[in-house]
């Protein structure tokens, strides 16, 4: 086969995007933005407290919307990885730690950064602090990071 | 008066003066007419020219226009600028029409003016807000604080207060006590965006709308020991967050040697297809494969260069690049090519010479037009023309 | 080579929709799935741990959103669970329901979900089938899913002033049916004596093509359950509706060959002969009592009236101009208001399959046709006249 001819082309794929966070997502970023408070959606049947909330339970299949509970703004570090590469897409200049956290009273980890520490002094089992962000960011990054306690 | 979603056709037009940004209408030189039927309608002429705009109700004939909008109705009308009612919906119904030069409407009018919007129950006073801080006081966020600051509100409705936080407790007063920590200076105006969070803080601040005598760490911790302000009056809807992004993803595509020919092909002007051994369809633009025979085709031909045109598309509405939105030059043809020593199934679409449109037909017979300089790309083909 | 020989009979037994629109802002992506399986296993009187598997579809990207069935773990009930993902284009509705079916035939599972969803905006149509053209070269012709060249085609055919009409007869029958839907997303309220008006002043898009004739954009999900005959033995909430065979037809060519001197065989027609063929079916129009088809055009529609029923010559047009193909016809044509009406497009096709299957069931609703139905015909579509072709039954008799 003549190969001669092959050569590559430069395109672009265009994903214009909006994501509609919900009620649910709503009010839970409201929540934290207005309130500084991180809530939850709690299952009684499974006995599971949902941080980021959900609307139904996936496992027994209830429907937990009215269910809010509030959980703490500390943490326990479940464990975490240091991403060491840069690329337009990560959050944040390499190296910089991503972990999750359960909160008091949460039942799930929720993924965020861990920031204010050497990524080689972080540990599973860490004290962690949410830190608020101060203007309305209107995302998850309500919530700019973690720092040890 | 026809209210229709909390205001009337009139207001839409009268803020106009108010909302145009002139900025934006530096190269702009339109008439747009608008009839709107019914009780709270009526005729208005919009002109914008030279960077400056002007609108008059009309009696009469509109005289004319580069391009007309018609509402059936005032609900219409005003739904549909509120986008209570969607645009393609009346559209599609007839309720709205539009003659003339659509894409201006949809693309310019929305560049050179702000968005209207309903005007609102009686404005809050700043008075109003620092009335309502001690139910707002959170003292949970509050304990062990210690402290004193003051308001110095300029203009209307406006006031002098100072706020005491102590033993997890609040007290607004009237007047500036002088051993608060730090006095905060601005318009009443400004203290209620800022409050009701339509006004960006730090821009307020770095702007110098707000003077701050005293200590600054004190003045930025004061939001922290309150709830949010929430206007009484204000409708409970609920508030629904989304994100809106544009992003794309870099790709790299390989030509293959199939694709790589073809490309080859059109830098030397030349219309390439590849032959199926078999049932002997020529495949424009080849393909490795013909899929069906699952045999590969390797012998190539050259087709045309000219043919005849078996379909075409009269685009008169083109899709806004999802990327940069910009809008193609309508109208735009792309055909369907027979070209010369096709197999009859397989055309070659492309698109025509705008020139030519008007008397574009089926069975047109056409050439392609190429760039001065071929490269081997999609660019080196501009069109097909119609051989007179 | 043996084919289409299933291993036992399949019905579907629970049908849930979630309400059609444009804007749905209250709600994201897996709530509004969970939405639709909820009301399909409300339907089925079953719940989520009567679900053996679940197959997820969509039209991949247009969401700008990648393996979206990934997200859509929690709501699609398929935690612990095995998922498919299929994704096919515009006939992905159909496609799954075509999978169910074979997956329950199979005797590999019992009972399947099957979910269809579209949240068009979130994302950007137009980027979307960009995306899906060929990036060297069609990707710069891209004009968005707008062509009005089956126009053109009918109009050389049968004359400019019959086709027309014929298209704004149909586009009107349409709204007439949605309006009696009210799932439906856009009912505008026509009537007949807009014809001229309509056919003049109707925004053009492309050629012949008007605003007017153009499907909708909508947000919505659908949601199926399909089982065994066995299970369907032992009790179900509502009659159950057989799937009795369905066939695809996804051509390899890409656009520039559907116009050339000499057209190939359509898909549909294609479909719709070895359909009927094998299963004994010779006069598709006596046979059928409700044909739900995928019509994202109202000329498309009027062309592949003929396609799909095997017609000749202007047949077609002289039975919808007779008023054949309204509710009280001989054989209705999407009851539910159609494509044109609808179209969250991940679920339209599997909307059709599942219109067709209330009509069957009795409970459409609104828009039911008032004569028995037992045998129905239903069509999904996409990408480059790609389709697929199902036939629903009352009774297992055949």
């Amino acid at each position: 086969m003549d190969l001669k001819d092959c050569f590559v082309v430069e395109a672009k794929m265009a994903l214009p995007n909006q994501f509609f966070v919900g009620r649910i997502g709503s009010r839970w970023i409201i929540a934290m933005r207005d309130q500084k408070k991180i809530m939850g959606l709690r299952c009684e049947k499974c006995g599971v407290t949902y941080v980021p909330p959900r609307e139904q339970c996936h496992r027994c299949w209830s429907w937990i919307a009215d269910n809010w509970v509030e959980v703490g703004t500390t943490g326990e570090l479940v464990n975490y990885t240091v991403v060491r590469y840069n690329d337009k897409h990560t959050p944040k200049k390499a190296p910089y730690v991503l972990g999750q956290i359960r909160l008091a009273g949460a039942d799930t980890p929720l993924t965020h950064i861990v920031g204010d520490v050497d990524p080689a002094d972080v540990y599973p089992g860490m004290k962690v602090q949410a830190v608020f962000a101060d203007g309305p960011v209107n995302t998850l990054m309500q919530i700019d990071h973690f720092r040890p306690l | 008066m026809s209210r229709y979603y909390g205001t009337t056709v009139d207001d839409i037009f009268d803020t106009m003066p108010e909302r145009f940004q002139p900025q934006e209408a530096k190269d702009v030189d339109v008439v747009v007419g608008y009839e709107c039927g019914g009780e709270g309608g009526g005729k208005w002429r919009l002109k914008v020219r030279e960077g400056a705009m002007a609108v008059e109700k009309v009696e009469g004939d509109l005289g004319p226009c580069t391009a007309t909008v018609f509402a059936a109705d005032a609900e219409t009308f005003i739904g549909v600028t509120l986008n209570k009612i969607a645009a393609l919906d009346a559209l599609t119904s007839g309720k709205l029409r539009i003659t003339g030069d659509a894409s201006l409407l949809m693309n310019l009018l929305p560049r050179i003016f702000k968005p209207y919007r309903v005007p609102g129950p009686a404005p809050v006073t700043a008075r109003d807000i620092v009335a309502g801080m001690a139910d707002r006081f959170r003292p949970d966020k509050a304990a062990g604080v210690s402290l004193k600051f003051a308001y110095d509100l300029t203009g209307e409705g406006g006031g002098r207060f100072t706020v005491a936080i102590a033993d997890g407790r609040c007290r607004v007063t009237e007047g500036l006590e002088k051993d608060a920590a730090v006095k905060m200076t601005m318009e009443a105006s400004t203290f209620v965006g800022l409050m009701t969070g339509t006004m960006d803080a730090t821009a307020a601040f770095t702007s110098g709308k707000v003077r701050i005598d005293g200590d600054m760490g004190a003045a930025a911790a004061t939001g922290r020991y309150f709830d949010r302000y929430v206007p009484p009056d204000a409708p409970r809807v609920e508030e629904l967050l989304s994100l809106k992004k544009v992003t794309s993803i870099d790709q790299r595509f390989a030509t293959g040697p199939v694709m790589g020919k073809w490309f080859a092909g059109l830098r030397e002007r030349k219309l390439l297809a590849n032959v199926c051994p078999v049932c002997r369809r020529t495949m424009i633009h080849p393909r490795e494969v013909c899929a069906s025979c699952h045999v590969r085709a390797g012998e190539y031909v050259e087709l045309g260069p000219e043919g005849y045109v078996t379909n075409y598309d009269l685009v008169y509405y083109a899709s806004p690049d999802p990327l940069t939105g910009a809008v193609r030059d309508t109208p735009y043809a792309c055909a369907w090519i027979m070209l010369d020593g096709a197999s009859p199934e397989e055309a070659f679409a492309f698109e025509i010479k705008k020139e030519d449109l008007p008397r574009l037909k089926i069975g047109s017979r056409v050439r392609p037009v190429w760039a001065e300089k071929t490269v081997g790309s999609f660019r080196d083909l501009l069109y097909f023309e119609i051989i007179d | 080579m043996q084919k289409h020989r299933k291993n036992r009979n399949v019905a579907i037994i629970g049908i849930g929709q979630t309400a059609l629109s444009s804007h749905k802002e209250d709600q994201n992506q897996v709530e509004m799935v969970a939405e639709a399986v909820r009301n399909a296993l409300e339907d089925a009187g079953k719940t989520i741990d009567d679900i053996d598997c679940v197959v997820h579809g969509n039209m991949e990207l247009f969401e700008m959103q990648f393996q979206p069935d990934m997200w859509h773990a929690l709501g699609c009930g398929s935690y612990g669970k095995e998922e498919y993902r299929i994704t096919t284009g515009g006939t992905v509705g159909a496609t799954l329901v075509c999978a169910s079916d074979n997956l329950v035939a199979s005797g590999l599972y019992d009972t399947v979900l099957c979910i269809g969803f579209e949240k068009l905006q979130e994302g950007n149509t137009t980027g979307g089938i960009t995306n899906m053209a060929d990036p060297l070269w069609f990707r710069n012709l891209q004009t968005g899913a707008l062509t009005s060249t089956t126009a053109m085609e009918l109009i050389q055919k049968f004359g400019k002033e019959r086709v027309l009409r014929a298209a704004m007869k149909y586009r009107i029958m349409m709204d007439k049916h949605a309006m009696l839907n009210p799932r439906a997303h856009r009912r505008l309220g026509l009537e007949y004596d807009q014809m001229e008006t309509l056919m003049e002043t109707s925004p053009q898009l492309v050629g012949e093509l008007r605003l007017i004739h153009m499907c909708s954009q909508s947000d919505g999900a659908c949601a199926m359950i399909l089982t065994s005959e066995d299970r369907v033995r032992e009790g179900t909430a509502k009659p159950p509706v057989w799937i009795r065979d369905h066939e695809t037809s996804h051509r390899e060519e890409n656009m520039s060959n559907l116009y050339g001197a000499r057209k190939p065989k359509s898909t549909h027609r294609d479909c719709a002969e070895r359909l009927f063929a094998r299963n004994g079916i010779t006069d598709p129009l006596g046979y059928f009592d409700v044909f739900e088809m995928y019509d994202p055009s109202a000329f498309w529609a009027v062309d592949w009236l003929g396609e799909f029923l095997l017609l000749e010559g202007d047949e077609h047009l002289r039975l919808l101009e007779a008023g054949e193909f309204d509710l009280d016809g001989k054989l209705p044509v999407n009851p539910s208001g159609g494509v044109i009406a609808s179209n969250p497009i991940g679920a339209t096709a599997m909307l059709r399959i599942a219109e067709a299957a209330l009509q069957i069931r009795g409970d459409a609703g609104g828009h039911q046709i008032k004569k028995e139905v037992r045998h129905a015909l239903a069509s999904g579509f996409g990408g480059s006249l790609w389709t697929v072709l199902m036939i629903l039954e009352k009774e297992p008799n055949w």
